[in-house]
């Protein structure tokens, strides 16, 4: 039999007031980060304002993109890079200042930048190609490419500007005509489209505006779908366990819960709405390991009835430990997979959660039981903590 | 095999079978979310204040009627704040004849006498009928527009009961912005009769009519993208409005420009007919939200089953929206957008192909430690975290719940969650048989000692999950379902199925002293 641990036994809570002062640290520094330092830096879901994701037809380098910008007076637009290719840029408009625009306006002044931001990206030839009333390839539909074919294939135009646009859809953009050849597009079609259509520098991946109100109103649910969970959690464990244990399991949260947010903090990553889903999943998960633990805990006091509280505890610990390494492994085995492959829209889910598997395995060990102790020691009706 | 084990083997080859069918072939079977296939995601508001105003309005239309006729004199009826109207200046010995009237006619109202000022305001329950009225109404006028776009399987409902939003959600849409601005026009359509105009200022405008505005005309711009711009007076009453309308069809005027043909219903022909004989030679401006978008002049009487022709510089696009917004008609109240996302075609395929490859990954990895590490118990828990597949995509199928992409990484840790209940059993398993029990001895013990902090450990993911659903906005909504049907649906496969399996091996095997997990 293959095992991680052979029968452990170790003092898990000797290191109870280490642990204390290690988690305390990261919150503390974290909570002053928060408050005096950086801050959380909140995303397009929670602040306002347009995120415009778009990809190139060839490389433009990011000091290009922002000179560009900079020359329309856009400058002060958030540039980030997604691949190393230099071909695709998440861009977000700044915040926009109350006086400056009416809260009404928010959204569409947004919009406006958008536009302007997606037009000031577009090569000169594009505008050229587009005046001379050429359509332009890379961003068209089913339904242009449709007409542009109409004229020299009245039967088969439809199917085959499907064909092309989901050619093209798999592709993302296309650099030269010649691709199409891959999908089996004959000559003759590609140069109809030639002369009818050009290849445009940019598309537009995606674009998401949010306005005030709705940032405002995300912000507040999600403070409260977070706090309203812990408060679920302690109810839940506190019926089916005791108030000690369900306060300790709602403190490991909140501690975990913290913990994420520092990183947060320190790291500079923006919060949306993936984050807090995120979030609210470590709390789901990190309480499984700490159930399991009181679990153990539950059976071990009618077993052990006269050890200390302090030796159940770390009994307990000690034969659960396998199962929690090995739950805690085979979850971070797929974050790190969701991590490394799940691709960029969802790569802050995935790093939220590699956070909080990391922090709730440590905090079920370090923090859950020396509060129940702690908690004993000082509620305790002394049946149960035998000192 | 026991008769017991056979009706177990039974249940659960049904319900795989069953989560099979309702899920093959899945490309088909279950729902991508809008973040996967592409389209735009809106939220907007629809301003219901506006619903007031028009009926205060028209209330206070009807107040200057009555008060008309029934020979009460005041200097002025105005509008409040909203919802209110004020009637300064009514002579007192009037008081108790105003009040008769407002009890009888006005019973929306209440009011109070301040002086010799009467305050109406509307009452509570009067406005927030309005108002939702204002938002069914809006939802209506919004999905025939999408219906008449051809969209395919839009999403329009309104969010909450009682809120004044609705979410739109339209899949593999292509052009965005223009479907934006078809949503949000209120398009209200109005023939108008000019008094003057078109002139470059008011002033020009007004010169006629002594600098000001006659009681019955009003002065509105031309739209500058369809006129020359300007101002024109044009008469407060329209001669005809949008809802006159009968059909409406895409056409071309004489220069085979495009433009927007109709016909009216029979009381609207009869009024236009009459209002065209005795007007011509004059301009009839027609009116899109208040501003003229063309103002052609009359020249012969136009019979009242002709019907005409609108123009106004369109391209084929903008004239065949206008068909889409007169044939849909009008909106209630304006409409403000609160929220905007597009996603494109491409990007979806993208996160699909991501998803999946992230997905493979962390099966494989699981089911390779598993099956290291517990041998041919590690077999039983990867059969199990299979058909927990098969069970989250039937049940995905079967709820019509859209696949996001947070759903994706829902399903994915999922995998990594649901072999956490093997992971207990299993280690629970070893416990006893370390202790010296017998194979079947320790199985059961281990499942029923186990139970517990399973069921407890996954009913606080599931309600976290719940927690995270009433929060949630679309992706983040097919994440919560993703990571609730999966949970749920291992505490079937980890446990019942799972065990089954045990049961299933341990009672084919005639030495039953070595256990392989």
């Amino acid at each position: 039999m293959l095992q991680i641990f052979q029968k452990t036994n170790i003092d898990f809570m000797k290191y109870k007031y280490l642990a204390f002062a290690l988690s305390g640290t990261i919150i503390l520094a974290g909570l002053a980060n928060i408050i005096f330092g950086k801050g959380l830096k909140p995303g397009v879901d929670f602040s306002g304002g347009t995120l415009i994701r778009i990809l190139l037809k060839s490389p433009l380098p990011v000091a290009d993109v922002r000179q560009a910008l900079n020359e329309q007076g856009l400058g002060n637009s958030v540039i980030q890079e997604v691949d190393k290719g230099q071909q695709e840029y998440i861009i977000r408009t700044a915040g926009l200042k109350r006086d400056e625009i009416q809260a009404e306006q928010d959204l569409e002044a947004h919009e406006i930048i958008g536009n302007r931001i997606v037009e000031t990206l577009k090569s000169a030839e594009d505008k050229a190609s587009a005046e001379q009333g050429l359509i332009d390839f890379n961003n068209a539909g089913v339904k242009e490419i449709t007409a542009v074919l109409q004229p020299a294939y009245p039967d088969e135009a439809a199917s085959l500007a499907e064909r092309i646009i989901n050619f093209r859809v798999e592709k993302g953009i296309l650099e030269d005509f010649g691709m199409l050849r891959e999908a089996g597009i004959s000559d003759e079609v590609i140069s109809v489209l030639k002369d009818r259509t050009f290849l445009g520098s940019l598309t537009v991946l995606s674009r998401e505006t949010v306005g005030p109100q709705v940032g405002k109103d995300l912000r507040r649910k999600a403070t409260q779908a977070t706090i309203w969970a812990l408060v679920g959690m302690l109810v839940y464990i506190a019926a089916r366990f005791k108030l000690a244990y369900g306060v300790s399991a709602i403190l490991t949260l909140t501690h975990d819960v913290l913990v994420t947010l520092s990183v947060f903090s320190f790291t500079q990553r923006e919060i949306n709405l993936p984050v807090i889903a995120a979030v609210l999943t470590i709390v789901g998960f990190s309480i499984n390991d700490t159930i399991v633990v009181f679990d153990r805990v539950r059976d071990n006091i009618k077993m052990m009835r006269k050890s200390p509280f302090e030796d159940i505890l770390n009994a307990s610990i000690n034969q659960t430990l396998s199962r929690s390494v090995i739950t805690s492994g085979t979850v971070f085995l797929t974050v790190i997979a969701l991590y490394l492959f799940g691709g960029e829209v969802i790569n802050d889910f995935a790093f939220t959660m590699l956070v909080g598997v990391i922090s709730g395995a440590y905090s079920t060990i370090y923090q859950s039981c020396p509060i129940v102790y702690f908690w004993q020691k000082i509620f305790g009706t002394g049946r149960r903590v035998r000192r | 095999m026991k008769k017991g084990l056979r009706w177990k083997l039974i249940l659960t080859l049904g319900i795989v079978g069953l989560a099979l069918f309702l899920a093959y072939p899945p490309g088909k079977k279950i729902n991508r979310g809008l973040d996967l296939r592409g389209g735009i995601h809106l939220v907007l508001q629809v301003i219901t204040e506006d619903a007031i105003n028009i009926d205060t309005d028209e209330e206070i239309n009807r107040l200057r009627d009555q008060f008309q006729k029934k020979n009460l004199t005041s200097t002025s009826i105005v509008k409040g704040r909203i919802g209110q109207i004020t009637i300064p200046g009514t002579i007192p010995d009037q008081e108790g004849a105003v009040r008769d009237l407002l009890d009888e006619n006005f019973r929306n109202w209440d009011y109070v006498f301040v002086g010799a000022t009467a305050t109406l305001t509307m009452k509570s329950e009067v406005q927030m009928y309005l108002r939702d009225q204002a938002v069914n109404q809006a939802l209506e006028t919004i999905r025939n527009r999408v219906d008449q776009l051809g969209v395919a399987e839009p999403t329009i409902q309104r969010q909450g009961l009682s809120g004044d939003r609705i979410i739109l959600e339209l899949p593999g849409v292509d052009n965005p912005e223009r479907v934006k601005n078809l949503i949000k026009t209120t398009a209200v359509l109005e023939w108008k009769l000019v008094k003057a105009g078109p002139a470059a200022d008011e002033q020009a405008l007004l010169t006629s009519f002594g600098g000001t505005v006659p009681e019955d005309a009003q002065v509105v711009k031309g739209d500058p993208k369809r006129t020359s711009g300007g101002f024109y007076l044009v008469e407060r009453v329209a001669t005809v409005t949008g809802k006159d309308l009968r059909v409406v069809r895409r056409a071309t005027d004489e220069w085979n420009s495009p433009a927007v043909s109709f016909s009216l219903n029979p009381e609207g022909g009869r009024r236009f007919e009459r209002v065209t004989g005795e007007n011509i030679g004059k301009q009839i401006a027609i009116l899109l939200d208040d501003k003229v978008i063309s103002s052609p002049t009359v020249e012969d009487v136009i019979p009242a089953t002709s019907g005409g022709i609108i123009r106004g510089r369109f391209t084929i696009d903008e004239a065949e929206d206008l068909v889409v917004l007169l044939r849909a008609g009008a909106l209630p109240a304006g409409i403000k957008y609160l929220e905007e996302r597009t996603i494109g075609p491409s990007l979806g395929a993208d996160s699909i192909r991501k998803g999946l490859s992230a997905g493979i990954a962390a099966v494989l990895l699981v089911m390779a430690f598993m099956v290291i590490y517990y041998r041919l118990a590690g077999v039983n828990a990867v059969t199990a975290l299979i058909l927990n597949m098969v069970l989250l995509f039937g049940a995905l199928a079967y709820f019509r719940a859209a696949l996001t992409l947070p759903g994706i990484a829902g399903i994915i840790l999922t995998i990594g969650m649901a072999v956490d209940a093997n992971v207990l059993i299993f280690e629970r398993i070893r416990e006893e048989l370390l202790t010296g029990k017998s194979i079947l001895n320790s199985i059961s013990t281990g499942f029923s000692r186990a139970f517990t902090a399973i069921f407890d450990s996954n009913l606080t993911t599931i309600i976290s999950a719940i927690f995270l659903f009433q929060f949630g906005t679309g992706p983040v909504k097919g994440y919560a379902i993703t990571l609730i049907i999966g949970i749920a649906a291992s505490m079937f496969t980890a446990v019942f199925v799972s065990r089954l399996m045990f049961d299933l091996t341990v009672a084919g095997k005639k030495r039953k002293d070595k256990m392989s997990i």
